[in-house]
């Protein structure tokens, strides 16, 4: 050990030479890691988070028929009615069912004259909205006709009703000035305290424009776990009980009766406890001749494109140190040659070949250490100067990368590696060398 | 203590076979202290190379301390050489990027001797050589005496049965010369180690207790300077002084080295 460090510290150039191109390789495989494991926190976070794998979408084979109320034996069999929920219910591992029927994108009116042009209406059971995960901001599910629950996302784009027929002109009449789309965004990320006020919504009715009964805004959810607010803003809710999607619908379809009839859903939303009691209950809600869907495909799309990219991104660092490892073998074999004389003194004292050879994989694998060490040092500088770029010109929200504590023996153990392998072949060539031909040429 | 039988070696060079060993044969007892006198090209060199085990001969036998190392293969050459042989070169070899202590700890270090024991006996040797002063310094910080000093204790390290010395005074001045002597003398007194020391200089294989002659690869008596084997052919004339003063005369390692080890 003692010999291999006294060389390296002599042979300045040959060291600096290898150290450099193993800390090349071996802040490669760093960085390469540490993307890959900020990639994939990304997607947990922000994309496999925002999926919710733990649901299933149940929605019908069917949905003609039940909107007219000819419920005919052929058609009743795929729809989502109140019996096939309450058998869903009864599933083992099934967590909650939450029913909902869309009614679709309104325009509203808030009793302080705000407009806002779309919010996606849903009717659920607001009493449920707790157990699929939501938090609530402000308020809470109020039990009465009329009551409604804004996510966060509706409590921002709204205007004052001239502000938004003003844009609206201006942007039908110059729709390409980036001035005015500027404006109109401000708009749209604009929170505003909806807390308390009562809506109404707007329908065109032939030419005609319908104001609806009014609404009261009685709770506001939290932005939804895994949910980015920049994503969430965009995600404009408003949940109101079946009972009032009834009175709402008797108010902007008068002529449509379907309240009345028997009550179907759009859409269930299944938690299931584990994931993988996911595909068997998937199976038996089939067997009600429903739909149902989850989002273990898209997740595991989404981890094998990742683990592509991790292999592509490792094979980079992997090639970068085998570059790196011709630059120690070539370095070393000719150091060998510079210290033929050195190796046949050694050898006349007494070292027998493995001794020689032990000393240069020792010599190699320190100088892979070291050029470990230089590497880590490597991985946060470069990996600082890709988290500058990112945040100032890619603008990927939410991807930073770090650097965490496992990869710094993966990257010094690649490097050591690397080193030892390297000097495989100086080692035998040194311990090839006669002895008495090294003392008499040098 | 060694003991060489019919010792012949030759070289090959091309089609060409040049013996430069004849039938040489002679022994040297433990404790004993023995010049190899010989000028340039006459195979002492050579002979050296043989004794150490660092060549084999083409025929003939070499026993060192009982055994015969021309049936060693190398690795056991290896073991055997830092059990039993010491070396002294007339360049000194120390290791550049080891101190003078660690030099001299070397050979132990391949006997993997723990840290501690490697360490009092070499400061023991380097106070016997009287350079113990210098043991933390690097063998540059040296004079070309004081390194032969730390050669010569690193030749002790491992109480070798035998020592052998290649012009250990070779790159030395007279004074200088004349303290290594000295030192390789009183060491062969005061431990009874066997030395072996190869020189071309008469005034150095005057020192010794017995002077072995070489010339043009036969053995010759000292005071014959004729072969000691009845069928050598003989010997040009010439004075074997005059002879180990020509310098340009080139060097039987080398010229050895050209040809070719056929052995």
């Amino acid at each position: 050990m003692r010999l291999a460090w006294g060389q390296i510290k002599r042979r300045k150039v040959v060291t600096a030479l290898c150290m450099t191109g193993i800390s090349i390789g071996c802040a490669a495989i760093i960085v390469a890691i540490s993307i890959g494991n900020a990639a994939q926190s990304y997607l947990d976070k922000e994309i496999i988070g925002g999926l919710k794998l733990d649901e299933i979408t149940v929605t019908p084979q069917s949905m003609g028929g039940n909107r007219g109320g000819e419920e005919q034996d052929g058609l009743e069999r795929g729809l989502l009615t109140e019996d096939k929920l309450q058998v869903i219910e009864g599933f083992r591992h099934v967590k909650s069912v939450i029913p909902s029927k869309q009614l679709g994108y309104l325009r509203f009116v808030s009793s302080d004259n705000l407009v806002h042009d779309g919010i996606n209406v849903m009717a659920v059971d607001l009493s449920k909205l707790r157990e699929q995960g939501n938090q609530f901001q402000q308020g809470g599910p109020l039990d009465q006709v009329g009551a409604v629950v804004l996510n966060y996302g509706a409590t921002t784009g709204w205007k004052d009703s001239e502000t938004a027929k003003r844009l609206m002109e201006m942007i039908n009449s110059d729709g390409n000035n980036p001035m005015l789309w500027e404006e109109y965004e401000m708009y749209e990320r604009n929170i505003t305290d909806m807390m308390g006020k009562s809506l109404q919504p707007e329908q065109m009715i032939g030419e005609k424009m319908v104001l609806g009964p009014q609404l009261y805004i009685g709770g506001i959810l939290e932005v939804e776990k895994g949910q980015n607010p920049m994503y969430a803003m965009y995600d404009r809710r408003a949940y109101i009980s079946f009972e009032t999607a009834e009175w709402l619908s008797d108010y902007l379809n008068p002529e449509d009766n379907s309240s009345t009839k028997r009550r179907t859903f759009d859409t269930l939303t299944v938690k299931v406890d584990d994931l993988q009691n996911i595909r068997p209950l998937e199976e038996l809600i089939s067997k009600l001749a429903l739909n149902a869907t989850d989002n273990l495909a898209a997740r595991d799309q989404i981890a094998s494109q990742l683990n592509t990219f991790k292999a592509i991104a490792l094979g980079i660092g992997i090639f970068i140190l085998l570059l790196a490892s011709i630059s120690i073998i070539v370095a070393m074999t000719m150091s060998t040659h510079q210290r033929r004389r050195q190796i046949g003194i050694m050898k006349v004292l007494g070292a027998h070949m493995g001794q020689i050879r032990i000393m240069f994989i020792v010599e190699a694998s320190v100088l892979g250490f070291l050029g470990g060490l230089l590497g880590i040092v490597f991985a946060f500088l470069i990996i600082n100067g890709l988290n500058s770029f990112i945040t100032a010109s890619a603008g990927i929200a939410g991807l930073q990368i770090a650097v965490t504590l496992d990869t710094l023996p993966i990257g010094i153990a690649f490097a050591v590696m690397t080193g030892i392998l390297s000097g495989i072949y100086p080692a035998i060539s040194a311990a090839r060398t006669n002895a008495l031909l090294a003392i008499k040429r040098d | 203590m060694l003991r060489l039988e019919n010792v012949s070696h030759s070289f090959k060079n091309g089609s060409e076979v040049l013996k430069v060993l004849h039938h040489i044969e002679f022994e040297v007892k433990e404790g004993e202290m023995i010049a190899l006198l010989g000028s340039s090209g006459s195979g002492k060199s050579t002979l050296l190379n043989l004794m150490a085990g660092l060549m084999k001969p083409t025929e003939g036998h070499i026993y060192i301390a009982g055994q015969d190392i021309v049936k060693f293969s190398e690795n056991k050459l290896a073991v055997f050489r830092r059990k039993h042989i010491g070396f002294i070169f007339q360049a000194y070899e120390l290791i550049p990027t080891l101190t003078i202590l660690e030099n001299v700890e070397l050979p132990l270090v391949f006997q993997s001797v723990s840290g501690s024991k490697r360490r009092k006996k070499a400061l023991d040797l380097l106070e016997m050589t009287g350079i113990a002063d210098k043991a933390r310094l690097y063998p540059s910080q040296l004079s070309g005496g004081q390194q032969q000093r730390v050669s010569i204790a690193r030749s002790l390290i491992t109480e070798p049965s035998v020592i052998f010395a290649d012009e250990p005074t070779g790159n030395l001045d007279t004074r200088t010369e004349e303290e290594i002597i000295r030192i390789m003398m009183n060491l062969n007194e005061s431990m009874n180690t066997t030395f072996v020391v190869v020189t071309h200089e008469m005034e150095v294989a005057a020192q010794m207790k017995k002077t072995i002659m070489l010339r043009d690869g036969y053995l010759v008596r000292p005071d014959e300077k004729q072969p000691m084997l009845a069928h050598a052919p003989s010997l040009p004339g010439g004075d074997l002084q005059a002879s180990a003063d020509e310098s340009d005369m080139q060097d039987d390692s080398e010229s050895a080295e050209k040809a070719g080890d056929v052995s």
